[in-house]
């Protein structure tokens, strides 16, 4: 290795010279440096906070569009004025089963009240979702939750898991695990008991 | 009670780790060698103490302990004695133990070494080393203990979890374990875990190498990167190894039949080996020419720094919630330990800043200088533009409120041409002569090549001009290995003819006299393979699903399946098993019979599919049984993948190794270069000759 051993061409007072003006320069650089660490490093409190923090219960539920299995699809945001149940679940999940009865049966005493039912399937497979759906007979809209973006937006922890939404498109609470009666028409009562400007009070 | 035991090691590590910290920077600082030799003593002894918890958990394991609560999380009765074993890493509790021994062997390894020049580090490599074990050793300690317990309150309806009886309750054992996550039981996630653990772990080495020279204000020299090549170089093949294996589980195991998501726990692992490759290449810079040497500061630093990072994202779920352990303490600590890490050596590089000054100037932008230059910055790009994807779920979130994941198209859009310029450097910067390349001799050196390849890629477009964004990177490919052969066969006929040598022991000898670039070829090689594989995932993969009765076909491209019927049986470790019977035939010839699953766990409640794979050098014929017919069984749906060259991908890999132990195997004439000493700082500049070529 002759070439590590040779000479550079510069002495050492000009490269000490070089470092002392290159100073004021790196100072500049420094700052920008640690200002992007610091941000990254804001920016990852923030997000384990919110990881830390669990689902999202309150505040403006986060808008998505479902496109279901059967081709209609749903955006949150258009359905203002109407008390809103998101339920993710899968078919490979056995305690879905158990409140996935009870989801249709509420479903079908609401739905003429201003109620909508979304179904989030979770990291599943057609063919099985379809069949659990078939099995079920469910007749609201259920689509797969495409790259599990919905799921993470709700920052969900398992399945199943039923979010509220109140009809001003606010998350009014989440229920982790399987919904058994009367918890479910009790929250959508409570819901459709609030007043919504513009649209008529529900009697 | 032997786990009793397996946790007082364990503190009696965690108390050592921290003492060797503050020994050895007090030595250090104080100049007192007796405290740096007792640091170095008590360093020592960590390692064999972790190795006491170890076995006691994989005793446990073996043993089936379910009292203790990781025991009875992670394995099962159903489970074989290999496999419960293996559990070890199965969960969090046991994988960070696992990773802090790890780590303690790699600090162990490289105190017990010989240590000559560099003595002046090692109070500073304990330091830094020791820190990063005493911290995952106390998150083991305070955070994720695998010792915890489970017990009882008389009446409760739920167990409770402590290290030591609580009042009140009774001690309890169930009677079997849940067993470890079916989706875990499978080569690639038994072998994933350990290897990129140790290549995650074995960049301490380096890390702790720089940080020392940065502190002693040795970092003018280049010791630190001599000493730390060949552990770079070990921690570099683990984590390559580690990602192969984690891309092979998820084609087998995942069912999508890909390799590579682009999930935020695959870019985790992905950017430190990034930076580390890039890593690795700026190191010889510094070596050769004394250049670069901020360059490989920041690379061992980002290096190092992300693998903490992907460590955080991927065990605290702050970027995809979906692998969340939410609620623990395991996240804050990581956090401040991250925080600790960059800023603190972003501190120190910024000191010593001065001292990194490159010895020579870059003199042609057509030069193998240049060329390192370049790889280092496309390193870089690839790397921001993957943690910028990664993190942007979050960033998007915090500005719009809105979580947007950017998803596979953005990283092949930015990613591809990068990569396409960094392959393709990979190609052409071997044949740069240091300083200057002539034009013309460069155009001499890669004139047949290209030639070579543009007629390959041009017959190779033709057979499938139906895909023409392919050839591209069809041409990309052969051209590189084209260059890479010219660069052997160059060799080859310069030693045979000047010794009239037979070739083939000209060509064995190439390698034994310069390991480290013709096994360099190799993992270059063995990446222009992998780079051919993901073209065949790319642009040629086919794909079809159908649902079949009895006896009736389906097929795809040139192949066609019979559908012979399902049979149920119940398979070992706990599950049923579905089995599908498919006839695989090409043309009208009969290949062979394929047998796609579905595993299903009974105790997890949880399906695997297996798929049934028809496997040759060309392509994969990659069948899955998705579902069938109610209680019948006389139709299922299977979802059928033609998967061309993926074999290039595991082939690649198999190269990466053989290049890697050809390029780190210990040689005589290396031995010699090690002993080279560094000409001392007086007489810089005093000799100032005119420099003379390589």
């Amino acid at each position: 290795m002759r070439e590590t051993q040779l000479e550079s061409k510069q002495s050492v007072q000009p490269m000490l010279e070089a470092e002392q003006s290159s100073q004021p320069r790196s100072q500049i650089g420094y700052y920008v440096t640690f200002a992007l660490v610091l941000s990254m490093l804001g920016l990852l409190a923030w997000g384990l906070k919110k990881a830390q923090a669990g689902p999202v219960q309150n505040g403006l539920a986060p808008d998505f569009t479902l496109r279901g299995f059967d081709g209609r699809t749903a955006t949150l945001s258009e359905l203002r004025g109407q008390v809103v149940i998101i339920n993710f679940w899968a078919s490979w999940c056995p305690p879905c089963r158990e409140e996935a009865a009870y989801l249709e049966r509420t479903w079908r005493k609401y739905q003429d009240r201003g109620v909508v039912f979304i179904g989030v399937d979770y990291a599943d497979t057609d063919k099985e979702a379809l069949a659990y759906i078939a099995e079920f007979d469910i007749t609201y809209l259920n689509g797969p939750d495409i790259g599990t973006r919905i799921s993470q937006t709700y920052n969900i922890q398992g399945v199943p898991e039923t979010f509220f939404v109140d009809k001003k498109g606010q998350l009014r609470g989440v229920h982790i695990g399987p919904l058994y009666p009367p918890q479910l028409d009790e929250k959508i009562d409570e819901l459709l008991a609030e007043s919504y400007p513009g649209v008529a009070h529900d009697r | 009670m032997i786990a009793d035991f397996g946790l007082v090691t364990l503190l009696l590590a965690f108390m050592f780790s921290v003492y060797a910290t503050f020994a050895s920077l007090y030595g250090g600082w104080k100049d007192r060698p007796a405290w740096v030799e007792s640091a170095r003593n008590a360093t020592l002894l960590v390692f064999p103490l972790l190795s006491g918890s170890v076995m006691i958990i994989v005793y446990s394991l073996y043993k089936m302990d379910f009292s203790l609560a990781y025991i009875a999380d992670v394995s099962s009765r159903a489970m074989s004695p290999f496999l419960r074993v293996t559990a070890l890493w199965g969960g969090q509790q046991g994988s960070v133990l696992f990773w802090s021994w790890i780590m303690a062997g790699f600090v162990a390894l490289v105190l017990v070494r010989k240590w000559e020049g560099d003595r002046e580090l090692m109070p500073y490599v304990i330091m830094v080393s020791m820190l990063t074990t005493a911290f995952f050793v106390g998150v083991v300690v305070f955070i994720t203990n695998p010792f915890v317990r489970l017990w009882h309150y008389p009446g409760a309806a739920e167990l409770t979890t402590a290290l030591f009886q609580p009042a009140g309750a009774m001690p309890y054992t169930p009677d079997d374990g849940q067993g470890l996550n079916p989706l875990l039981r499978h080569f690639g996630m038994i072998g994933h875990p350990p290897t990129t653990y140790i290549g995650f772990t074995g960049f301490v080495i380096p890390y702790a190498f720089a940080m020392a020279a940065l502190i002693t204000g040795r970092s003018r020299g280049d010791e630190w990167m001599r000493t730390t090549r060949r552990w770079t170089l070990v921690a570099w093949i683990f984590l390559t190894v580690g990602l192969i294996l984690g891309g092979r589980w998820a084609y087998d195991v995942l069912g999508w039949g890909g390799f590579w998501g682009w999930d935020p726990v695959e870019n985790a692992m992905f950017m430190p080996w990034l930076t580390g490759t890039a890593f690795l290449h700026s190191v010889m810079m510094t070596e050769k020419r004394g250049m670069l040497k901020k360059w490989n500061m920041v690379l061992i630093i980002l290096t190092y720094s992300l693998t903490i990072f992907g460590t955080f994202i991927t065990r605290t779920g702050v970027i995809s919630s979906v692998h969340a352990f939410a609620k623990s303490a395991l996240g804050p600590a990581f956090f401040v330990f991250i925080g600790l890490t960059f800023l603190g050596s972003l501190s120190l590089l910024f000191s010593r800043w001065g001292t990194l000054k490159s010895e020579h100037q870059l003199q042609n932008f057509i030069s193998r200088e240049a060329a390192f230059v370049l790889q280092n910055m496309l390193f870089l790009a690839i790397t921001f533009a993957v943690f910028w994807g990664t993190v942007f779920p979050l960033i998007s979130e915090l500005v719009t409120g809105t979580k947007i994941t950017v998803g596979q198209p953005y990283f092949i859009k930015v990613t591809g041409p990068l990569f396409f310029v960094l392959v393709l450097l990979m190609g052409v910067a071997p044949l740069f002569a240091w300083r200057k390349q002539a034009a013309r001799n460069l155009g001499r050196a890669i004139l047949y090549p290209f030639i070579g390849s543009l007629a390959i890629a041009a017959g190779w477009g033709y057979l499938h001009r139906m895909h023409p964004a392919s050839i591209p990177g069809l041409w990309l490919v052969s051209f590189v290995i084209l260059a890479i052969l010219t660069e052997y066969w160059k060799g080859v006929q310069a030693r045979s003819s000047s010794r009239g040598e037979n070739p083939f022991i000209s060509l064995v000898k190439l390698f034994s006299r310069n390991q480290r670039r013709y096994g360099g070829y190799i993992i270059h090689l063995g990446v222009v393979m992998i780079a051919l594989g993901i073209i065949g995932d790319g642009f040629f993969k086919q794909e079809t699903q159908g649902t079949l009765a009895v006896g009736e076909s389906l097929s795809i491209g040139d192949y066609s399946f019979r559908f012979e019927g399902l049979r149920g049986y119940p398979g070992s470790d706990g599950r049923d098993v579905v089995e599908a019977q498919l006839k695989l035939f090409k043309g009208n010839r009969f290949i062979r019979d394929l047998r796609p699953r579905r595993d299903f766990f009974i105790v997890q409640e949880q399906p695997v599919t297996v798929p049934g794979v028809y496997s040759t050098s060309g392509e994969d014929v990659y069948t899955l049984l998705l579902g069938w017919e109610g209680g019948s069984q006389d139709a299922a749906t299977f979802r059928i993948y033609i998967n061309p060259l993926i074999n290039w991908v595991w082939a690649g890999g198999v190269a990466l190794i053989l290049g890697t132990l050809v390029a780190a195997w210990p040689a005589k004439k290396e031995r010699q270069e090690v002993t080279y000493v560094l000409r001392p700082d007086v007489l810089r500049g005093v000799l100032a000759q005119p420099e003379t070529g390589n």
